[in-house]
């Protein structure tokens, strides 16, 4: 696709309007002698209104709980959160963003689109921008890197973690156990992996039909499948794209990636080459597979809520995903908070996105909504819930391995394009309608074709 | 139901019965998943994918509440019934007028402006979705009810204006020459007359309509935001759950309720369009 | 004077006639036109120009760059062949199922009303339901069809896993969501069909094929093809089932259209490469369209 980057004209005149608004600031600061310009912040006369455009997913969540705690802090900035199906999200808020006049101040993002939203240009600098509304006990060196890396591109931080989620090994305890095998630490490697994998293939009711398989995760025609084997790729020290985009994976390393996801499938349960994100989850708690590569932001749903599984906590172990030549394998799924630098209510954006960012708002979401935290201190803490604890530790290593190897999508405005263009070419490895080669062959010269 | 109308006219062949059955037997093949989607919106979400299947459960009212609960649901169903019944009644309107147009009036060119009506669906929606929304955006009118109405008109009236046509072209060639002996306007006659003995294909093209605005999904994500957003929306966010998994207790408890409105609303047709069979309004 | 007169008014006549003729297109036209001049219009530009995301306006006209790129995808090639399967199967299979059933519970008896009604369910359950409960029901490890089919003692299929039969398992639940509308449509016909023909006919001595082939057959051709006509620009635009259904999968067995479309603009916004495949598609179902149009029409004029 052919884009033009405003990326000059825009920063020159983000950089006129934020001088302006400091200006109108210092200004108020001035003549209220307090420390905020209480103005911006809404005032008991008159409140400030902002609206935020979010993944439907969470959307009704923070609306009901989170928007309450923050009016805590901050009774006069009405938060109005739309929420908009995952799939469309990112082209809605391209949408709406570069109009004359945006609907939303904060854009809540997925992992690769910071860049794509970046480039059009519509998104505030909150390091240099916002600084004047940051407050200063607002530890920017607290967050783990890679989450904080999610919110940034060509070196200016646009976003920060709000919701953070890593693709991890879950396990299920008790079919381990029941092939007579130790439950998986995170030193486990692809090696013993598969060596185990044959033994979880079992029958567990002894009728004679095998009824729990080794392994489900993400097989089918998606554009999430290619993390699988983007993942495996990364912790033998392998990478998608080069430092000028170029691809990397059209080698024999790339191939041994794909072709270990493929051979997933063969302890994978019936049909589960047509299996993603729901259909391996679904498997996973009905205790008919043994482990699952999935996101960490099921667990609740899927070791501890006895409406949505059949599993209990204690069955269920979640580790890094396993060990490759390299290091341990995760990978990066972070939703940034970003502002509209449009938006006629910048600083009550971001003392929206602050505070749920801060070390206060961290702890008080992962305690009372169970979302994840991006932050060191945060993941230090004993967490209210029991569940957590487990889930924090896998966390914090999956955020080192993540940072060390660059587990994540391609940082490029062209991101989900090429995300789309992996998923079609793993699609017919995975399938079988073409060879691990040819399908990386294709994608290579598609991408290439697409970044140049 | 259909009472009114006499089955004792004369004998009742053997064929009848075989008619009839095979009638219902394919109406319950069809209707299986239905049935299955029904069962499982009773299902706790743990209960759903077992394996077996499971026929018998203790089922749960729990998704239908926890939905129903939900602040957007009621706006989102009342956006739903204003725009599809909004854009089927302009539609089957203006439709049927250029249907009937096409049918019966000798008119030049008219042939040629119907024809790219109709090829104006050739068009994937996909395409039209994005500069719709630029075009609402700068007339301000992004997040409207007319907007949503309107932009579902546009695959709605060539559909009835074909459909129209086709049952309008069954009719009689009589019908209208003897209303406009009788001193009827080219209006009068169509409104007075054809409308009335049309009413059948009228009727059924109008509950196609309503179901095509009904569950439309790609116009509605990119033209509302809150206040005109419709069920489809929401539907569409519960399945791209990305965070806790597609939840399919609410799933199919939402399709359950969607599907309840409009299943009514043809029954209501239906026993309107028997009647009037009865009442000799039309001919049966 | 006088022949003046009555001229002017036999022209004032003529106008006001011709009028109320074009007054029957008028509304249908200036939606359509009001709402769809300018999109098309648009999709067209863009397909020959560079869009700039920053704005969703064409910067640079390219020419045929787009399009050029678009042919030469291999993806795309392959998304209207499996199109075209599709297509070929799908449509006479619910043609033929919703006439038959049409028939079939248009007969006179007590619940007739009910069961029309009843049977446009699969119509109105929303496609991304509709998709999932057919998952589920296919699924080889929870779905029910290959419980039963195993209790029945034989292998159990992948239906959404094995490539040709995915494409035929999206046929299926696109036949079973789309033969409502044929039923309903023909059920109206054959509701409006005029008794009298068939009363004469009958006491004529005509039996059952004859009165089928020389009265139902001719009276219902136009609705027939108008409702084939309706069904093939709605199949043509069908992503929803396959993308609820199998995502386009297995590989890219089920990848239509105007999913790659959809693909394209909404997921990898690339929506200038989408603009162009939008005008070949555009323009394919225009060529077939008409093509249909002139069929119809000759078997109208046959009768």
């Amino acid at each position: 696709m052919k884009q033009t980057s405003t990326g000059k004209f825009s920063v020159s005149r983000r950089a006129v309007f934020a001088a302006g608004l400091s200006a109108v600031a210092a200004i108020s600061i001035l003549a209220t002698g307090a420390s905020y310009a209480q103005d911006a912040l809404g005032t008991a006369e008159q409140p400030v209104e902002i609206r935020m455009i979010a993944n439907e997913a969470f959307a009704n969540q923070w609306q009901t709980n989170m928007v309450p705690e923050f009016n805590k802090v901050y009774p006069n900035i009405k938060v109005t959160i739309d929420g908009v199906p995952y799939a469309e999200l990112l082209a809605k808020s391209l949408l709406d963003a570069t109009g004359p006049a945006p609907t939303y101040d904060i854009i809540i993002a997925d992992d690769p689109w910071i860049p794509q939203l970046a480039s059009a240009g519509v998104l505030v600098d909150l390091k240099k921008d916002a600084a004047a509304w940051t407050s200063a006990d607002y530890d920017w060196a607290d967050f783990n890197a890679a989450p904080l890396a999610a919110g940034e591109w060509n070196g200016v931080q646009y976003g920060v973690p709000l919701r953070s989620n890593l693709l991890l090994m879950f396990t299920n305890k008790a079919l381990y156990e029941k092939a007579g095998l130790p439950a998986p630490t995170p030193e486990l490697t692809w090696e013993q992996f598969f060596q185990q994998a044959e033994k979880l293939v079992q029958d567990t009711n002894g009728d004679g039909k095998v009824d729990a398989w080794a392994v489900d995760t993400y097989f089918m025609r998606d554009a999430l499948t290619p993390t699988i084997w983007q993942t495996i790729l990364n912790s033998n020290g392998g990478a998608l794209l080069d430092a000028g985009n170029k691809p990397t994976f059209n080698n024999e390393a790339g191939v041994k990636a794909l072709q270990t996801h493929i051979d997933l499938l063969k302890y994978a349960p019936t049909g589960a080459v047509s299996h993603g994100f729901n259909e391996s989850l679904q498997a996973f708690r009905q205790g008919q597979v043994a482990s699952m590569f999935m996101w960490g932001s099921v667990f609740k749903g899927t070791a501890v809520d006895p409406s949505t599984t059949t599993l209990k906590p204690e069955q269920v172990g979640i580790q890094v995903m396993p060990v490759g030549s390299k290091s341990a394998g995760a990978h990066r799924g972070i939703w940034s908070g970003a502002i509209n630098n449009k938006s006629e209510n910048q600083q009550a954006a971001w003392a929206l996105l602050q505070w749920l960012s801060s070390k206060e708002g961290e702890v008080w979401q992962s305690n009372a909504l169970g979302v994840f935290p991006a932050r060191k201190s945060t993941l230090a803490t004993t967490p209210e819930h029991e569940w957590l604890k487990p889930v924090f530790a896998a966390l914090q290593q999956g955020y080192d391995a993540a940072g060390e190897g660059q587990m994540w999508r391609p940082r490029h405005p062209k991101s989900d394009a090429v995300q789309q263009v992996l998923a079609d070419e793993t699609a017919r490895a995975v399938a079988g309608q073409a060879t691990p080669q040819e399908a990386l062959q294709a994608a290579a010269e598609k991408i290439e074709k697409l970044l140049d | 139901m259909s009472a009114a109308v006499s089955v004792r006219r004369r004998k009742v062949p053997v064929g009848h019965y075989v008619r009839v059955t095979s009638g219902v037997v394919a109406c319950l093949l069809f209707l299986f998943p239905v049935f299955w989607m029904v069962l499982t919106s009773f299902k706790m979400p743990r209960d759903i994918f077992t394996t077996p299947p499971t026929l018998f459960f203790t089922p749960t009212l729990e998704t239908y509440i926890s939905y129903m609960s939900r602040a957007d649901i009621p706006y989102r169903m009342l956006n739903t019934v204003i725009v599809a019944f909004g854009s089927a009644f302009i539609s089957i309107i203006a439709g049927s007028m250029a249907g009937y147009a096409l049918a019966r009036i000798r008119l030049r060119g008219a042939g040629m402006l119907g024809a790219l009506i109709l090829l104006s669906r050739g068009v994937p929606p996909i395409a039209l979705a994005v500069p719709m929304f630029l075009v609402a955006r700068s007339l301000g009118l992004t997040d409207k009810h007319i907007t949503l109405i309107l932009a579902y008109c546009t695959f709605l009236i060539p559909y009835v204006m074909w459909l129209m046509r086709g049952f309008f072209m069954a009719l009689p060639k009589e019908l209208e020459e003897s209303a406009m002996i009788d001193g009827c306007t080219r209006f009068g006659a169509f409104f007075r007359i054809i409308v009335p003995i049309s009413l059948p294909g009228i009727l059924s093209t109008m509950i196609f309509s309503v179901i095509l605005a009904w569950e439309e999904l790609l116009f509605a994500l990119v033209l509302t935001n809150r206040n005109a957003s419709t069920i489809p929306v929401s539907i569409a966010g519960i399945a791209g759950d990305s965070v806790n998994g597609a939840n399919w207790g609410a799933l199919t408890a939402v399709g359950t309720l969607t599907v309840v409105p409009v299943v009514i609303f043809a029954l209501l047709v239906q026993k309107w369009l028997i009647q009037g069979l009865a009442d000799g309004a039309t001919k049966g | 004077m006088a022949t003046v007169g009555r001229s002017r008014s036999r022209g004032a006549a003529k106008l006001a006639d011709l009028t109320s003729r074009w007054a029957f297109m008028a509304p249908a036209t200036i939606i359509l036109l009001a709402m769809l001049a300018y999109p098309i219009l648009y999709t067209i530009e863009i397909s020959f120009s560079e869009l700039d995301l920053a704005t969703f306006t064409a910067t640079e006209w390219v020419g045929w760059d787009n399009y050029i790129e678009v042919l030469n995808d291999a993806r795309f090639w392959e998304s209207l062949r499996i199109t075209g399967i599709y297509l070929v199967l799908a449509l006479p299979l619910q043609m033929i199922l919703g006439f038959g059933i049409a028939f079939l519970i248009n007969a006179n008896w007590q619940g007739r009303g009910l069961v029309r009604a009843l049977f446009i369910i699969p119509m109105v359950v929303a496609p991304v339901v509709a998709g999932g409960v057919w998952r589920m029901i296919l699924d080889p490890l929870w779905g029910l069809a290959n419980y039963v089919i195993g209790l029945a003692g034989f292998e159990p299929l992948d239906w959404l896993g094995n490539p040709s039969l995915a494409m035929l398992t999206v046929v299926i639940i696109d036949t079973w969501r789309w033969t409502p509308f044929v039923t309903l449509i023909a059920t109206a016909a054959l509701m409006s069909l005029p008794k009298d023909v068939f009363e004469a006919a009958e006491i004529d001595g005509a039996n059952w094929w004859t009165m089928f082939w020389s009265i139902t057959l001719p009276l219902l051709l136009p609705i027939i093809a108008a409702t084939f006509v309706v069904r093939w620009l709605g199949a043509v635009k069908m992503f929803d089932i396959a993308l609820a259904a199998t995502n386009g999968g297995p590989g890219a067995a089920t990848k239509v259209i105007n999913l790659f479309i959809y693909e394209e603009a909404f997921r990898s916004l690339k929506f200038a490469e989408s603009a162009a495949m939008a005008v070949i598609i555009l323009v394919l179902t225009m060529v077939l369209t008409a093509l249909f149009l002139r069929g119809s029409r000759k078997l109208e004029e046959m009768y």
